[in-house]
Order: C-alpha cells, then structure tokens, then sequence
C-alpha cells in the first residue's frame, strides 16, 4: 500500500572499534573545549560596558516629530491636524492598530478643536503585550512610530510598563538626534563590537 | 602516659589544620571550577567580587550560610540530617592517609605532613570513599521525594559497579609497592612511575573517579535535565551546599590526590625547588589531575545508567583484572 507520508530511513552511524577503545570522540570533544579554554572571552561586562545595537533594532516605540523631515502624505493630512513644530507626528489614524497582532495594546485618542481640526489627545502602548514584530512601525502612513535602539525597557511595576505620548516624542527625538543619518543597516561600527566580533565583510 | 597526651595533642592540632586547609581550598576549588567552566564556554566566569572574582568564594559561603533551612514534613529526619553529613565527614576523613610529603626538620621539630601512616591507608580510604557515597543515597531515600529517591537509587546502581573496579584497579600499584601503606607506595617509586605497567588501571580508576565523585559523564544522580537536581532536591542552606562541596571538590581533590601517589609517584620529582619541592610536585601533578577532571566534567555529555552499569561491567572490570595480569608479568620479568 502506498504510504501517505514518506518516511527516510537513516542508518545511526556506528563507531568503529579504533573509535570504541581509545575513546577517540572523548578526545575529538575535549580538543574543542580547550581550544576554547585559550580562546579570548567573547562577553561583555554588562552595566558597566553596553554595546549599542544596530539602527535596524527592533526596541521600545517611539514617535518621530514634526521637524521638516515629513513624507509628503504628512503635509497632506497636516492641514486637518493641529500639531507644532516639535510635537509628536501622530495623525490618529490607528492604522498601527489595524496592523498589530495584539490590537488592545493600543490605546489612541483624538479630539476635535474648535477649530475644527484634529489633535491627538492620548497614545499610550502597553509593552507587556507587546512581541516587538515592527508591523505597526511599517503600517504607519506619516513615518511616525519607530523602533529604538533601547532595549532596557524593565520596570517595577506594571504601569511603568506603558509609553505614553510625551515620552515617545522625547525618546524619538533624542534616537533622530543621534542615528538619523546612519544608513539603514543591520549591523554597526562600534569599536567595542569590533573588537569582539571582528569586521563584518559581507555586503 | 605523657608521650601519649603529647601525641594525641599534636595529631589534633594537625587534624583541625587538615581540614580547615580543606575548607579553605574546598571553597577556592568551586572558584576554579567556575573559572574554567566559563572559560571553557569563552565567558570570564565570577568577575566582580574581588580582583578576577577571587572573594566568590566567601560571598557564596556568607550566602548559602544565610539561607533559610527548610526541611520538608514529610523527610525522615534523622536520616536527612544525617545523609548531609554522611556524604561530607567521610570524603574529608579520607585526608587522614593521604601524605602530602616527606617528614621535613622545622625549628628542630620533626613535621610530618600527614596525619597517619596507617599500614592499610588504601583500604582505609577505599572504605571511607564508600560510606560517603552512602550518604547520597540515604539523601535520595530520605528526602521521600520521587526524584531525590531516583537519583539516589542510580547512585547507588553506580557504586556497585565502579567500587568493585576501584578496587581491582588498585591492586596493581599495591601489588608493585608491595604495601597497602600510601606512604610506602610513594617511597617504592623511586625509579619509575607506576604508570607505566599500570596503564590500564589508570584508565580505569579515571572513570571511576568520575563515577564516584558525580563528574559529568556519569551525573546521573543529579541529571539537572531530568531529575531537577536528583538527590539533593529537597536539600536548602548549607545542608545542600555540603552536598556538591562534599562530592565534587573535597572529594575529588583526595581521590585525584590518591591517583596522583599510586600513578604518578607522589611527591617524587626533581629537586629543582630545594627543600619544598617535594610538596611543590606533590600539588602541581595533583593540580593537573583535577583540571583534568575539570576538562572531563565541562566537555562530556551525561551516559545512560544502562551505559554506565555496561561500561562498569563489560569493559572496566575486565579491563582491571587484565591490568592485574599484565602487572604480575611486569613483576615477574622485571622483578
């Protein structure tokens, strides 16, 4: 009869006798660890040495400002919107809630002026729910919510868990500040990274 | 009468020395241990305490000093008090045979660096080394858990096996030196090491070690991966840190020291050092023994207990009688 799933059977390699009386995989196994034992350490001695991760690092959520570096689908929605020079970018849109795995984490609110225009009253991001995937960072329409480089995002409690509106801007802010013109790239030129790992060749 | 209370005296001052050196480098072994572990695994292993994380040792003393000693209501606790002690007192007792050197003329006293001479020292360690096994088991069937009760029984399954062939493995050394004494085995080696006809014993009385003593590839009673932590789980405080002090570093350091005299001739050695260099000899081979445990511990993954038991039966055993074979053609050629 004809099997529905294929199975491939594999033979377990046997051990020839040399192999089996001198115990030749005990040594095979004990030459690495004492290449390893002489090998330099690769660790860092974390609070006191940080690396900084790569600009592509998927970390706490921030929100980019309004600074003149806009999308020309911002300028288009900023006539609706009342939002300063210096202020969080955020259009209430929730198109980073449409495209979240874990919707609830959102918590977005707008009002509307007297004036008739829109501003955003409340953002806030419950990080505990969050698996940091980056599809609210690709949803965004006016590239305002962005991934950091932090990623010491513990806390004691779990209110100091969720980020909120004025600390997103601050945070995306100071991340433009330092890493806006570094090219997009997955790996960094940090010395420290340097010396641990050595120069990257590839691409 | 008084040479007698002298005697008893200066044999107490030196015990109390003995085992409060052991203490001492019991807590510097884990250091090492720990070091080379990460090492090994290219991390630095302890870092902060202290220069190169040299005050570990009395930080971890002070910790698991401090911690709260649970016993659980429902261990037998005679036993339990009494298994933690049955694994420590007997490994450190074992010192008691093991000469560490030559008698040296200090101050124009005769110093002799070893407690006893017994003229069945071997057999006295041999024995020792068993009963502290012992007291992993009772650990295992006292704590009335089901993997302490496990891991004590598979520790037990490993000591019928390898103390049988410990012991052939040892007789050929005793048959060479023609005494059980430790210090009169050195003494015969004078000339040449009795690794050389040895061999196989060596090998053997490698893997029984590290049956013994609970090293890697045989840490069945423990098997973190299966048995939480085996034997010692319902153990807290000190009454667990004595566990792994106890099996892998006092007990270690002795048996490695007992390799050391009956392959390596002891303190024998070129007296290149002047009147120290037989104690320098005697802990640098013993130094290498137990780094090579070290090497052996952080390298290998663990066998089945069918493996071990198979490996006891079917391959040390014969391989320590044959090693008794070969030492008697040795004897009778070479005399």
């Amino acid at each position: 009869m004809d099997k529905m799933v294929k199975i491939k059977y594999l033979e377990r390699p046997k051990l020839s006798n040399t192999e089996r009386i001198f115990f030749l995989d005990f040594i095979k196994g004990m030459k690495v660890t004492i290449k390893n034992f002489f090998r330099k350490t690769i660790t860092t001695a974390y609070p006191y040495e940080k690396l900084t991760p790569p600009k592509r690092f998927r970390g706490t959520h921030a929100h980019r400002v309004r600074d003149g570096k806009e999308p020309p689908s911002f300028n288009v929605l900023l006539q609706f919107m009342e939002i300063k020079e210096g202020e969080s970018r955020c259009v209430a849109c929730y198109m980073c809630q449409q495209a979240c795995p874990v919707p609830t984490l959102f918590n977005i609110e707008a009002e509307q002026l007297p004036n008739g225009k829109k501003r955003v009253k409340r953002f806030d991001m419950n990080l505990l729910n969050c698996l940091y995937c980056g599809l609210c960072v690709d949803a965004c329409p006016v590239d305002c919510i962005i991934m950091t480089d932090s990623y010491e995002s513990a806390a004691y409690t779990r209110k100091d868990c969720t980020i909120h509106l004025d600390d997103m801007s601050e945070r995306g802010f100071d991340f433009d500040k330092r890493r806006y013109n570094e090219p997009d790239r997955i790996w960094i030129d940090d010395e420290a990274r340097e010396k641990l790992w050595g120069q990257i060749k590839w691409s | 009468m008084e040479e007698l209370i002298l005697t008893s005296i200066a044999i107490g001052i030196k015990s109390v020395i003995f085992i409060i050196g052991m203490f001492l480098l019991a807590a510097y072994l884990t250091w090492i241990e720990r070091k080379f572990a990460g090492h090994v695994q290219q991390r630095p292993g302890p870092l902060h305490v202290g220069w190169h994380g040299l005050l570990q040792p009395i930080a971890d003393a002070l910790k698991v000093l401090t911690k709260e000693d649970i016993v659980p209501s429902g261990v037998d606790k005679v036993l339990f008090y009494l298994a933690s002690l049955l694994a420590f007192v007997p490994a450190i007792m074992i010192l008691a045979v093991v000469p560490f050197g030559q008698p040296v003329n200090l101050f124009g006293f005769e110093i002799k660096p070893y407690i006893t001479d017994l003229n069945v020292g071997l057999i006295l360690a041999l024995a020792f080394g068993s009963i502290s096994i012992y007291g992993v088991i009772f650990a295992g069937w006292a704590s009335n858990s089901k993997y302490p009760m496990i891991g004590g029984l598979r520790k037990a399954a490993v000591l019928i096996g390898y103390e049988v062939a410990l012991g052939f493995a040892m007789v050929g050394p005793i048959m060479q030196a023609g005494t059980f004494s430790l210090k009169g085995i050195v003494e015969a080696q004078q000339g040449l090491w009795f690794i050389i006809p040895n061999i196989l014993g060596f090998v053997v009385i490698l893997f029984a070690i590290l049956a013994e003593t609970g090293r890697t590839p045989f840490d069945v009673q423990e098997a973190e991966a299966e048995l939480v932590s085996g034997y010692n789980t319902e153990y807290s405080a000190m009454k667990f840190g004595l566990f792994p002090l106890a099996e892998w570093y006092i007990a270690t350091f002795v048996l490695s020291a007992i390799a050391v005299i009956l392959f390596f001739g002891g303190w024998n050695g070129p007296h290149i050092f002047g009147p120290i260099s037989p104690f320098v000899w005697f802990f640098l081979k013993l130094a290498m023994m137990f780094m090579f445990f070290l090497w052996v511990h952080w390298t290998l993954p663990r066998y089945r207990v069918d493996q071990i038991t198979e490996l006891a039966w079917k391959v040390m055993l014969p391989l320590s009688l044959l090693n008794i074979l070969v030492v008697a053609i040795w004897i009778m050629i070479f005399g």
